[in-house]
């Protein structure tokens, strides 16, 4: 299995305050890959290095071989990045949503096959012709990964994907990513919803203070730290720190 | 559909709303009606007024010369003219008889109750001495009473023609009495021994029967409504554009939009091309609405001086080179707004920031509308040099006196400016900012001494 993200001592500092020390590691393709930290902890802050947002300070970030500082537009032509509490075009409907973003991306029948796709994972029935500023919470953020997904991405990036959600929209949610997955798109997700990340990463990173303190599969962190949950391998390997 | 049309589509939608197209329309409406109460009061500047004439037959005189001369009569004759079709003399020149006071003054306040009982404002008294100081040969005195009321812009013009009337008696006295002395072959000789004449030399040709006044006047009404124009286009799309960062960050939109597959100057482009012509169509909207108020205001106060028969007229190149200044000042402006909207945390604050922009926007409108160009200090001429929205105000100036060169330095100026505003935004498009704010900037936070 290839890398399809790879992060090599990755520094970002905001003035003289640096967000993330060195950040190490990789992302295999098809996996899902959860970054866990409490709030500030630099989570929000890597992954808009990996989304072409923010300059990387030192250090390098390779997107399925595009390098994230020279190939910014190359990188964006392969990821889907979905902001923590991102919003749509409140003058626009759902669908004219979904068909304004798949302009970007391809034209013609594909375009329209995309838009039916975006169209059949938000799940919004009639209220895809609804403007979007008529959305609930819930259906905003199905039509948010809807827009994220249906151009198929090779890496979606979610920041805190499903924060703020009831329990219903929340698992749909999760069971989209596991679907998009198990399609071969490589997702790098973070949250600080430790069992969300249990329940559905294949590997996770553990960041405090701009570190990556832990890494590995849910299993071998709970094994290594003799710990039920992921809740208490974090709090341990915090306070251990 | 290219990226840059998706962009430009999208951001049409946002913009042209029901609700900015409506307010746009009810400012030209606002406008169109402003111009017909403008033209409603021209209109009713121009009524013939009447006047009443107190004369209790004091103006009936016999001249030195022994021949008759009636103050009645000659007002009667100098309203004839003028007097609309179905209408009487004596619905324009209502006689009056006055009442004295018992110290035997005039009882001003029973006059006032007459004349305004006739609906009239303005009146002639003739004193009872009047017809014995001519025929003694001396001079006599005419009184014109106005009645003082609030009315509109042009609620002078009543008086006007009561001066008129009064001046026109004058004359006709004069006539009267010279012609018995000196004969009417001769008369125009002795009324009159001087002839005067006058001309104004304007972009280097002489211009007969023309005052600089006269000139001013035209000139002011034909350059006035640039400026406004270009104020309220600059500030409008100036709140666009601005508005627009605000809400794309305020509703967390900027961040998928930047990391979509497209380029930053795309967006950027987008962003300006769209707001452009939502500023043109709000520009063309408002020069048509103004164009009915400026119409109807000028129409009738304006001296009758054609701009193009004394040299300061437009022709094809020069309108070009206006609408081309027009044009490289809008995109000055959205090169700035976008700069300053790429530091707008929110919808809010990018309301306040268009300040700034604002105020750049009235300093040359109001310099340029007050006094000129030409009439400014070098200090002041500086300034407005050096902001780019004065040039198109400057221009409809300058094209007038065929001032070429200030013309072309603008436009070089203001295109030299749009490229490095394009320039700057398209930079910090690529950067933090945009993202962090300038909070999080090491520049910055060098600059203020604040760390976080």
């Amino acid at each position: 299995m290839t890398d399809a993200l790879v992060l090599n001592d990755v520094h970002k500092s905001y003035g003289n305050r640096e967000a993330v020390h060195g950040i190490t590691l990789s992302v295999r393709e098809g996996e899902i890959f959860g970054l866990l930290g409490h709030n500030g902890a630099g989570k929000t802050t890597t992954l808009r290095m990996i989304s072409t947002l923010l300059q990387i300070t030192s250090g390098s970030i390779q997107v399925y071989g595009y390098d994230v500082a020279t190939q910014p537009e190359k990188v964006r032509e392969v990821i889907s990045y979905l902001p923590e509490d991102a919003g749509a075009y409140k003058d626009l409907t759902g669908r004219a949503y979904l068909e304004f973003i798949s302009k970007f991306y391809t034209t013609g029948e594909e375009q329209k096959e995309m838009v039916r796709r975006g169209i059949e994972l938000a799940d919004l029935g009639d209220r895809i012709d609804s403007k979007v500023d008529t959305y609930s919470k819930g259906m905003m953020r199905r039509l948010l990964i809807a827009r994220a997904v249906m151009p198929s991405p090779k890496l979606a990036i979610m920041d805190e994907v499903t924060s703020g959600l009831d329990v219903i929209n929340a698992y749909e949610i999760r069971e989209v990513i596991r679907s998009i997955a198990r399609n071969g798109v490589t997702v790098i997700m973070s949250s600080h919803n430790m069992f969300e990340v249990e329940m559905l990463c294949d590997r996770v990173g553990m960041i405090d203070q701009g570190n990556l303190i832990l890494l590995g599969t849910p299993e071998e962190l709970k094994e290594r730290f003799g710990a039920k949950n992921l809740e208490e391998v974090f709090v341990r390997a915090v306070r251990g720190s | 559909m290219s990226h840059l049309t998706n962009i430009v589509r999208k951001e049409l939608k946002e913009l042209l709303t029901p609700g900015s197209v409506l307010s746009v329309m009810a400012m030209v409406v606002l406008f169109a009606m402003l111009g017909g109460l403008v033209g409603g009061e021209v209109e009713k500047a121009k009524v013939l007024p009447a006047i009443a004439l107190v004369d209790d037959a004091n103006g009936e005189t016999t001249l030195p010369d022994g021949t008759h001369w009636s103050l009645y009569s000659t007002v009667a004759k100098i309203y004839s003219g003028s007097i609309p079709e179905g209408k009487s003399i004596d619905d324009y020149v209502v006689r009056l008889t006055s009442t004295d006071l018992p110290d035997g003054s005039l009882d001003r306040a029973a006059l006032q109750a007459k004349i305004q009982e006739k609906g009239i404002n303005s009146a002639i008294i003739v004193p009872d001495e009047f017809s014995e100081l001519i025929q003694g040969k001396k001079q006599a005195y005419l009184e014109q009473m106005y009645l003082y009321e609030a009315e509109g812009m042009f609620g002078s013009s009543p008086s006007i023609m009561a001066s008129t009337v009064v001046g026109s008696l004058g004359t006709s006295l004069s006539y009267s009495l010279l012609v018995g002395v000196v004969g009417a072959e001769d008369y125009g000789f002795y009324s009159s021994p001087i002839k005067t004449g006058s001309g104004t030399m304007v972009n280097g040709k002489y211009v007969e029967d023309v005052t600089p006044s006269e000139i001013s006047s035209q000139v002011s009404s034909q350059t006035m409504m640039v400026p406004i124009v270009i104020m309220i286009i600059i500030m409008m799309v100036g709140s666009i554009v601005i508005s627009s960062m605000g809400s794309e960050k305020e509703n967390k939109t900027l961040e998928t939009l930047l990391t979509l597959p497209i380029k930053r100057t795309t967006i950027v482009t987008g962003k300006i091309v769209a707001a452009a012509i939502v500023g043109l169509v709000y520009g063309l909207a408002y020069m048509v609405g103004m164009s009915f108020y400026m119409n109807a205001l000028t129409s009738e106060i304006t001296s009758g001086v054609k701009l193009e028969d004394v040299g300061l007229g437009f022709d094809g190149p020069d309108y070009a080179l206006l609408l081309l200044s027009m044009f490289l000042s809008i995109v000055c402006a959205l090169g700035i707004c976008m700069i300053l909207g790429a530091f707008a945390k929110n919808y809010k604050s990018a309301q306040t920031m268009t300040m700034p922009l604002s105020i750049l926007a009235m300093i040359p409108a109001f310099v340029i509308m007050f006094s000129g160009w030409y009439g400014s200090s070098p200090i002041i001429q500086g300034i407005l040099f050096a902001i780019p929205f004065s040039h198109p105000m400057i221009a409809m100036q300058a094209l007038m006196y065929n001032d070429y060169t200030l013309v072309l330095s603008g436009i070089a100026y203001m295109a030299a400016f749009a490229v490095v505003a394009i320039m700057v935004t398209v930079r910090l498009y690529s950067s933090d900012i945009l993202i962090t704010g300038l909070g999080q900037n090491r520049t910055y936070q060098r600059l203020t001494g604040k760390k976080r």
